[in-house]
Order: structure tokens, then C-alpha cells, then sequence
């Protein structure tokens, strides 16, 4: 295309200036050349420069990612822990990582207090109540979505909701399933997911296997000699342990590479060999010859396939027959060994915890701790520590997007919303954004990726649940923000700054846009003149939904 | 990379959307009856066809979607699928060789009047049997290489010669996601459907809060960039996209996200904003297990039969007596999936992740009632990694000649970079443009998609 219009200055301001102010509408339209920026609005040069946003206080960083965002006080809590930020954050991290060492009364309460019935029960009890029995198949998963929702909002345990939510997208199973998943959702959320987070990375992976969830979703459970299900063993390679980036897609396995005696990625032969090694790893569910009925992981001998295997550059002889779930361990000991899973391990939760882009220093580093501490009890917590704690966490900032979960989490925390029940509404609203918990049809978990959210649909409903949020319309939901206002603010400048540092902890970037906030409030008064109490009334929620809708809100 | 220059169409379709905000309408109703007519000292240079993306997530089973029915291949459907083939008499007559599944006989209008072409044993010719893998390199365009910085649509719509600058909403992903064909595009919305789009602000402090908005989303930064075109969309929403929807002649979409989705790309279209391009997913179709025997069960009634019936619906839609409002004669819709599933049944009454595959192609100027492709065969000498359908037709053939022969952008080295073997199957009709047409200037107006199109 030629270059006509294109040494345009700066275009978008000018007609978004345009768009805002009428009278200057027509001025602006005609002709079709861009219009000198001049004489609009000034000053602009800040707004003009609005870019990558400066690094905010430390303490930012380590509420918006290692945490849901800052509660009332978060912020002053963490810049008291010591004398610089790595003392703080040191302090903070270590303390996040022994989460049973922090007391955390008000979740635990209003868990307790919430009606979720299912939320103590063992695993043969969900599936004697909820699968066999008639308690309704989806109490389970309703229950674990909404404890899930209440923890990420109350919980003082912020790290470890974090994780929590990043282990269930890396394991990531489809749990509305009105069947295996739904009835025993709390099972698979507290003993599988959060029992492991901090532990050890082969015990987790065992877990899943033999969760009746994962069982069920990825159809493990009637993989048999007879003829395998791959299903599983594929995405345990892909997804769960060595990752696509490991894949040799369909090559003579003889032709792959070793390292160390061990395969350096994974062909198709290796995820057909996975899964004769699995076959008869399946579900005591009662059929087919199963002995008892009560949802655990049961290994079915006649249904496994004893014939000797070719996995990976290992030879697995059919003599292994004497210890029957040794076909099976010995892959997953292979693949939690393995220095690519360590890789593609460490790169995603440094995804997760730093940039959409990691540094490959940190990555590396991560990986390193990973592969050091393969039999360690606290593998997992070693390697999230090394990335908390590392040089590149502290420096990256706004190079991730909150998606919908995050920014739902963050407002409600925000604005101490009082969310200690809610209802189908609010999930409704919620939900529109397009992250319902638990909900990923296709096992790869919700992308963590600011290309994939950062779209018209995420950030309009999210928009709209702050301004639905603010007029106490998110379902049962109630804020009372002029309650939480200390008396004696009164005028545009006051209320405008009281606000921005309380919902984001720091100015806002570029400096300029603060202009925006005090002008909205003030709706033509002079900036340092007392608003009267009713116009504060009036405007104080939609201006806190401004600041919760700005692009400040949003980075991670 | 292609040479266009992004910012230009951008500035005029931001003059424009100061014209279509309902806040400034009035003020601005001179502009409004402007720009409702072309330029016409050259009407028609531009590109009106509009291209729908079907992917359908999990790979489905395209060899029981358009079934051998005859011959020695018939054969060796039947021994590998002993309870999943659909019986021969029941499917609908494509050709001599291949039968369609019974559930999409709301189809079957469509290719008998040539309006519904196949594409069989068609896909990646990459040797990978993982669907992110697959789904990555497909709608990035870039088999092999996942780390494309953009989707192949983007490709197309930065490098498309023949767009009006002064397009508004060139690019939908009907959904809450932005599909990865579309990746790195500043221009698509991403929307679920246009009624509810909006801010839910207050009847008072609504406008001036959404004006602030504006303000705080200025800036060069992926953010501010996502910021102001929701901002536009909602504003596009709101002037152009009023009161319930009402389908064209009787049509009626199936339940669920899929039909609304669909729904929502016609609505979209209707409303005159230049859509362009639009992406649909439906997933669903990773069938392990008890897919369904004999042709029925789960594929049949919970996912082709909602297939069926949406693409009906959306065609019958779209369609009009009246040549000049009929949208379908723009229209080329595309529906393709990762891959394939292996012709050999597995134990649990499923299929695993195949190779080869089948793409539909649906559209006013498609030469239809044809299958197309170079069928391999399924003896087991036929048979990629002695397993599944081969791959004979790359599916960028097919996309290509759509991009080349309907959207005319000859630019065909940067949607698929590296990809260097199209030749037209003649599935679709027109010609392709041998050099890039004279561009028009900067002063185009949008021109409205029910102003011209051949009645061809």
C-alpha cells in the first residue's frame, strides 16, 4: 500500500480527542488528512508517551503476581517486614511458602460458614454421596468452585492460591463433567492439587495419574491391553511433563538421540509404549470386574499389558510383570527425572510468576533447582522459591495481563467487597469473561498469556463487572466504599488520590491519567474546592470503577 | 513483511467511528449520510468477500464424516472399523466413492446446488499427531514453526491491497477468546455476540466515565491498543447494532455457543461494519471413546448434527432473493479441523489422533458439488505411518486459493510464508490476480457491503 496518509502524526489521539469533545467533532472530521494535534487539550505530551509501564514499588509486583492483588493493608504489611525489598521479600516468600504457618481464621471461618458440604469428605465418601449416591453429582465441583473463588478473595495463603490455580491448569481436567470429576472434585483440589504444590513434582504427577478425575477425563480408565487408550499417555507427555517442546512428532524411535542413555524428547512409539505401560491403571468403580465400589485408583492385572516395551531408550522386559505398576512408575519416574520436563517446568512457572517472556537466565536457573532436588520432599517449593526471589522476578512488571480470574479476585479484594456467598448471579457475571473455574474443555488449562486475553470481549466484561460491582449488583454481592473512605476527604484532589492508592499502591502511569480520576469526580468543581457529601455519594462508585477499569488494574 | 501501512487505515477508521458514536450522532449527521456512499470514481475496487473460519477443536473423524462407500477402500473401512463405520446405504450420495454422514443432511441442499464443496485426505503435512501442535501450526500458517508472531488471517488482513481504509470492524473471533489465526491482529474484536456488549454503565455517569476511559487507554503498548478497540467495539456496538436479532428467512440455529456464535457473525455482517473475516470454534470432537457405533451416538447428535444444522442456519440466513442483499454471494466459509482420527478403531468404541483429513468449503462463488483432493487410498501401504489417511492436499493449498481467487490479495508469500505449492483446485470460482491491483488513495469512503457484488 502506498504511503499516503501513513507520516500521520500520532492518529489515534487525535480522533479519540475528537470523539470526546463535539465540538470539536466537526472541526476534527474534515478532510481526511490528519488534523494538527495542537489546540485539542493540553498538556498531552504525557498522555502521548503512554507505553510500557515504570516498575511500581516492590510491593505491587509481589501482590499482583504472587498474589491476587492487594487487600486493605496488604501493601503496608509487606513494606514492614524489613528493612530493604530483598528483606522483604524474603521474608514475605518464606512466609507465603509454609502457608500452614500463617494463621488464616476469616477464610476458614467463612469456609466453614459458606454451606459446602462436600468440602471435608474423603474420597470413597464423595463417591459413595455424590457419584453412587443421589446428592447431586455437581455438589462437589460447586463447592470447590466457590471455595476457590472465596480463598483467592479472603486467604491470607495468597501464594499458595496462586499455585494452586496454576497446578490445576497445568493438570488441568474438565470437571463439569456430571460424572467421575464433578463427584469428586474436592478429592482431586485438596489431595492431589494442593497437597502437592509445594512437595514433590513425581509424587504430583503420580497423584494425577491415579486421581479418579484425571482417570476419567483423559479415558485411562479403560485402557487395556485389549487395545490401549493413548489418550492419557499423550497428553502426559505433552502437557504434563516434557511438553510439546519435546515432541519429535512421528520419527523411528531408534533414530532419537540419547542423552545420559535416556531418549532427549518423545516420539509417537514412546506415547504408544506409555500407554501399554498404563494399561489396567484404572478406577474401582464397581464394573467390569472391579472389586469394590468406592472411586479409588485400581490396578487391574488382567487388563494389563505384560509384554515386554521399547520406552524412550529404556528397554522395559515383560519380567517387570512381577511388580505390576512398575511399567507405568518406571515412565513416570523417567519423565519426572527428565531434564526437559525440568525445562518446560520452569519455563512455565516462570511464565506464570514473571513475564509472558521470561528471561532464559531465569528459566534456566529454575530448572537447575528443579533438577537438583528430583527427590527432594520440597522440590516444588525450591523452585518457586529460586523464581520469588530471583533478580529478574523483581524487575519485570507489566509484561502479563491479569486474566479474568485475576482481575475478578483483584477488584473484589480491592474494594473490600464482602463476596462470603455468592450466588448464581455473580457467577453469571463472572463468567461472561470468559475463565468459568474448572471449565477448560481441552486439557492444555487456560492459557497464561497476555495474547490470548488481552481481546475486546476479556476487557469489556471485566469493565462491566467493576460498574456492576460498584452499584452492588454483582448478584449477592456488597461493597460499601464510603464507608471505607477516612472522614474528612472531601474535595476532587483528596478523593481521587485516597482512591488510586488504595485500589492500585502507587501513582498512576502515566502520571497524566491521575488528571482523569480527579476530573470525574469533580465534574467541573475546582479540584481543591469540598465536594457536597450527596455528590460524593453519587459519584464515588463509578469513579473507584474508573480506577479499577484503568490500564493500571490490569497489568501483572 | 507486508508493506502496508497500518496506521493510515486506522486514522480513518477512527474519523469515522467519531461519526457513528451515538453521543455525537446528531452533531455529526451530515457526516453519517457522507460516508454512507462510496467514492464513486471507482466503484467496486475494493474487496467485499467476506471469509468465515469454522475450526472445529479435537480433531474429527473425517473419515466417518465423508465415508468411503464403494470399492476396495470400502473394504478396509469396514475391517478397521468394525462398530464405528457408518453403513454405506445410510449416508448421503456425494459421488460414486463417498457418502456424507446422515447427520448433515441440513447440507446436503448446499452441495446439490453446488453451493458446498469437500476436501478429502487434506491438512499438515507435518509429522504431528499433537492437537495444540497441530491447531498452532495450521492457524498460524506456519507448519513447523510455533513461534510465527502472527496468525495467517492477520497476515491477510495487513496485507490485503484491496481493503477500505476506512474499514470499522474487518475482523471478528465469535467467542470470548481471539482465535490464534488471528494473533497479533490490532483490528479484530473478539465477542460472543453483539446484544449485551456494552459497559453496563450508569444512565448518568456511564458517558463521561467511558469517555475517561478513552483517555486512560491512549498509548502505544499491547494494553492501550486492546483498550481503544474495545472501546470502538462497543462504540460500533452501540451505533450500529440495535434491538433483537431476527434471522432471515425462518432460519433457525441450533442451541448452544456455537449456533449463538454463528448467529452473532451474521448479525455482524449484517450490520455493515465490513467484516471481513470472522472465526468460529466448536469443540467436542477428541472422540477416544464410545463416539458412537453404526454412525450414531455422540458424533452424530452432539456434534455434526449441531454442525449441520448451524451452517444451514447461518446460510439460509444470510441468503437473499434479491441478488444485491444476498450476503451469501460474498460469502466463503471454511471448515477445518487439526487433523483427522485413525482409521482403526480403538477398543473403548473411539478413535485416536489421525493425519488426514476433511475440509468443507461453502460459499456463493464455490464450484461445489464436487469432493476434491487426490484420494491415497486406505490399503496399508496407503496409509501415512501405516496408520491413518495420508495427507495428499496441504490444507494452505485450499486457504490459498480462497485468500487469492475471493479476497484477491496476491500476497500469498506472506499469509503462508514458505509455502510455495499453490495451484488452484478450481474449488472456487474467479481467477487469480497476477500483480497486486492499482491501490486506491487515502480518501476512500467506506463502502457499504450491500452497494455492490456480482449477481454472477
Amino acid at each position: 500500500m502506498p504511503d499516503t496518509v501513513s507520516s500521520a502524526a500520532p492518529p489515534r489521539r487525535l480522533s479519540r480527542r475528537a470523539a470526546l469533545r463535539p465540538d470539536r467533532l466537526l472541526a476534527a472530521l474534515p478532510p481526511f488528512e490528519p488534523p494538527p494535534p495542537a489546540g485539542l487539550r493540553a498538556p498531552d505530551a504525557a498522555v502521548l508517551q503512554g507505553g510500557d509501564p515504570a516498575l511500581p514499588p516492590l510491593s505491587v509486583i509481589v501482590y499482583n503476581r504472587l498474589a491476587f492483588g492487594p487487600r486493605p493493608g496488604d501493601l503496608a504489611a509487606f513494606n514492614a517486614l524489613g528493612g530493604n525489598d530483598d528483606a522483604r521479600l524474603t521474608s514475605w516468600v518464606d512466609s507465603q511458602l509454609n502457608p500452614n504457618g500463617i494463621s488464616d481464621t476469616n477464610c476458614d471461618n467463612l469456609l466453614a460458614g459458606a454451606g459446602l458440604p462436600s468440602l471435608n469428605k474423603s474420597l470413597p465418601q464423595l463417591w459413595a454421596d455424590y457419584y453412587v449416591g443421589n446428592q447431586g453429582r455437581t455438589q462437589p465441583i460447586n463447592d470447590i468452585r466457590e471455595a476457590t473463588m472465596l480463598r483467592a478473595v479472603y486467604s491470607k495463603r495468597q501464594l499458595k492460591e496462586v499455585l494452586a490455580d496454576f497446578w490445576h491448569n497445568h493438570f488441568s481436567v474438565y470437571a463439569w463433567d456430571y460424572g467421575y470429576a464433578s463427584a469428586t472434585w474436592v478429592h482431586y483440589d485438596r489431595d492431589v492439587i494442593r497437597a502437592n504444590l509445594l512437595g514433590n513434582f513425581r509424587t504430583m504427577l503420580g497423584s494425577v495419574t491415579k486421581s479418579t478425575a484425571m482417570l476419567y477425563y483423559l479415558d485411562n480408565y479403560i485402557n487395556q491391553v485389549a487395545g490401549f487408550n493413548e489418550n492419557f499417555a499423550r497428553e502426559c507427555h505433552e502437557l504434563h511433563t516434557l511438553g510439546a517442546e519435546n515432541y519429535l512428532g512421528v520419527v523411528n524411535p531408534l533414530t532419537v538421540p540419547k542423552e545420559n542413555g535416556v531418549a532427549i524428547g518423545y516420539c509417537d512409539n514412546d506415547v504408544y509404549e506409555a500407554a501399554r505401560c498404563f494399561t489396567g491403571w484404572r478406577v474401582n468403580n464397581g464394573y467390569w470386574g472391579a472389586p469394590g465400589n468406592d472411586g479409588s485408583f485400581y490396578y487391574q492385572d488382567g487388563w494389563h499389558d505384560k509384554a515386554n516395551k521399547l520406552y524412550m531408550g529404556q528397554y522395559l522386559p515383560s519380567s517387570q510383570a512381577s511388580d505390576p505398576l512398575k511399567d507405568g512408575n518406571d515412565v513416570l519416574d523417567l519423565l519426572a527425572n527428565h531434564p526437559g520436563t525440568a525445562r518446560f517446568i520452569a519455563r512455565k512457572l516462570c511464565c506464570r510468576l514473571i513475564s509472558d517472556d521470561p528471561p532464559q537466565s531465569i528459566v534456566d536457573a529454575a530448572a537447575a533447582v528443579f533438577s537438583a532436588n528430583t527427590n527432594a520432599g520440597d522440590q516444588l517449593k525450591k523452585v518457586v522459591r529460586a523464581i520469588c526471589l530471583s533478580a529478574e522476578f523483581k524487575a519485570a512488571w507489566g509484561q502479563k495481563f491479569k486474566r479474568p480470574f485475576e482481575a475478578a479476585a483483584g477488584m473484589l479484594r480491592a474494594t473490600n467487597a464482602d463476596c462470603s456467598n455468592p450466588d448464581n448471579s455473580f457467577w453469571w457475571y463472572y463468567e461472561s469473561a470468559g475463565q468459568p473455574l474448572f471449565a477448560r474443555r481441552s486439557p492444555d488449562g487456560y492459557p497464561d498469556n497476555k495474547s490470548v486475553w488481552a481481546n475486546t470481549t476479556a476487557l469489556m466484561q471485566r469493565w462491566r463487572f467493576a460498574n456492576i460491582l460498584v452499584r452492588d449488583d454483582l448478584g449477592n454481592v456488597t461493597v460499601n466504599l464510603l464507608g471505607q473512605m477516612p472522614g474528612g476527604l472531601t474535595t476532587p484532589n483528596q478523593i481521587a488520590d485516597f482512591w488510586i492508592a488504595r485500589l492500585l499502591g502507587r501513582a498512576m502511569d502515566p502520571a497524566a491519567n491521575r488528571q482523569e480520576i480527579v476530573r470525574f469526580i469533580a465534574q467541573g468543581v475546582g479540584y481543591d474546592n469540598p465536594l457536597a457529601a450527596q455528590d460524593i455519594a453519587d459519584r464515588l462508585p463509578h469513579m473507584v470503577a474508573l480506577i479499577l477499569m484503568a490500564p493500571d488494574f490490569q497489568w501483572r | 513483511m507486508p508493506t502496508t501501512q497500518r496506521p493510515a487505515r486506522r486514522f480513518t477508521r477512527r474519523q469515522f467511528l467519531q461519526g457513528c458514536s451515538a453521543a455525537i450522532a446528531a452533531m455529526a449527521g451530515a457526516r453519517l449520510t457522507h460516508v454512507a456512499y462510496a467514492d464513486p470514481t471507482a466503484p467496486g475496487s475494493y474487496n467485499e468477500e467476506i471469509m468465515v473460519v469454522v475450526f472445529l477443536r479435537g480433531g474429527w473423524d473425517a473419515l466417518n464424516v465423508v465415508v468411503p462407500i464403494a470399492g476396495a477402500d470400502r473394504g478396509y473401512y469396514e475391517d478397521a472399523r468394525e462398530e464405528l463405520q457408518v453403513p454405506a446405504n445410510q449416508t448421503l450420495a456425494l459421488n460414486a466413492q463417498f457418502g456424507l454422514h446422515p447427520a448433515l443432511a441440513p447440507l446436503l441442499p448446499l452441495y446439490q446446488a453446488k453451493h458446498f464443496a469437500i476436501v478429502h485426505a487434506v491438512g499438515l503435512t507435518y509429522d504431528t499427531r499433537s492437537h495444540f501442535d497441530a491447531q498452532q501450526f495450521l492457524e498460524l500458517g506456519t507448519p513447523g514453526q510455533k513461534n510465527t508472531p502472527t496468525g495467517w488471517i492477520t497476515r491477510h488482513l495487513e496485507s490485503a491491497p484491496n481493503l477500505p481504509p476506512t474499514i470499522l470492524l474487518p475482523a471478528l473471533s465469535a467467542g470470548s477468546t481471539q482465535a490464534m489465526a488471528l494473533l497479533g491482529s490490532t483490528e479484530a474484536a473478539a465477542m460472543s455476540g453483539p446484544n449485551g456488549f456494552n459497559l453496563s454503565g450508569h444512565w448518568h455517569w456511564g458517558d463521561p466515565q467511558r469517555a475517561a476511559l478513552r483517555e486512560l487507554y491512549t498509548g502505544a503498548n499491547w494494553l492501550y491498543e486492546a483498550g481503544t478497540r474495545t472501546l470502538d467495539t462497543i462504540d460500533l456496538v452501540e451505533a450500529s447494532v440495535t434491538g433483537t436479532y431476527t434471522p432471515a428467512n425462518g432460519a433457525v440455529y441450533p442451541n448452544g455457543s456455537f449456533g449463538d456464535n454463528l448467529k452473532a457473525v451474521a448479525q455482524m455482517i449484517k450490520a455493515d461494519l465490513g467484516l471481513r473475516v470472522a472465526t468460529i470454534d466448536l469443540g467436542g470432537w477428541d472422540t477416544h471413546e464410545n463416539q458412537g457405533d453404526e454412525g450414531g451416538g455422540y458424533l452424530a447428535s452432539n456434534q455434526l448434527a449441531p454442525l449441520a444444522q448451524g451452517l444451514a442456519a447461518f446460510y439460509t440466513d444470510l441468503s437473499n432473493a434479491a441478488c444485491a442483499q444476498d450476503y451469501t454471494r460474498k460469502l466463503t466459509l471454511v471448515v477445518m479441523s487439526e487433523f483427522g482420527r485413525r482409521l482403526k478403531e480403538n477398543f473403548n468404541h473411539g478413535t485416536d489422533h489421525g493425519h488426514g483429513n476433511a475440509m468443507f468449503v461453502l460459499g456463493g462463488h464455490v464450484n461445489g458439488g464436487q469432493v476434491y483432493g487426490n484420494w491415497p487410498g486406505l490399503a496399508n501401504a496407503q496409509l501415512y505411518d501405516g496408520y491413518d489417511l495420508a495427507v495428499t492436499t496441504d490444507y494452505r493449498r485450499v486457504l490459498s486459493e480462497i485468500v487469492s481467487k475471493r479476497l484477491t490479495n496476491p500476497n500469498l508469500a506472506t499469509v503462508f510464508p514458505g509455502y510455495a505449492g499453490y495451484t488452484p483446485l478450481n474449488l472456487i470460482q474467479g481467477s487469480d490476480p497476477v500483480t497486486p491491483p492499482v491501490l486506491p488513495g487515502p480518501h476512500r469512503l467506506f463502502m457499504p457491503l450491500t452497494q455492490t457484488g456480482g449477481c454472477s
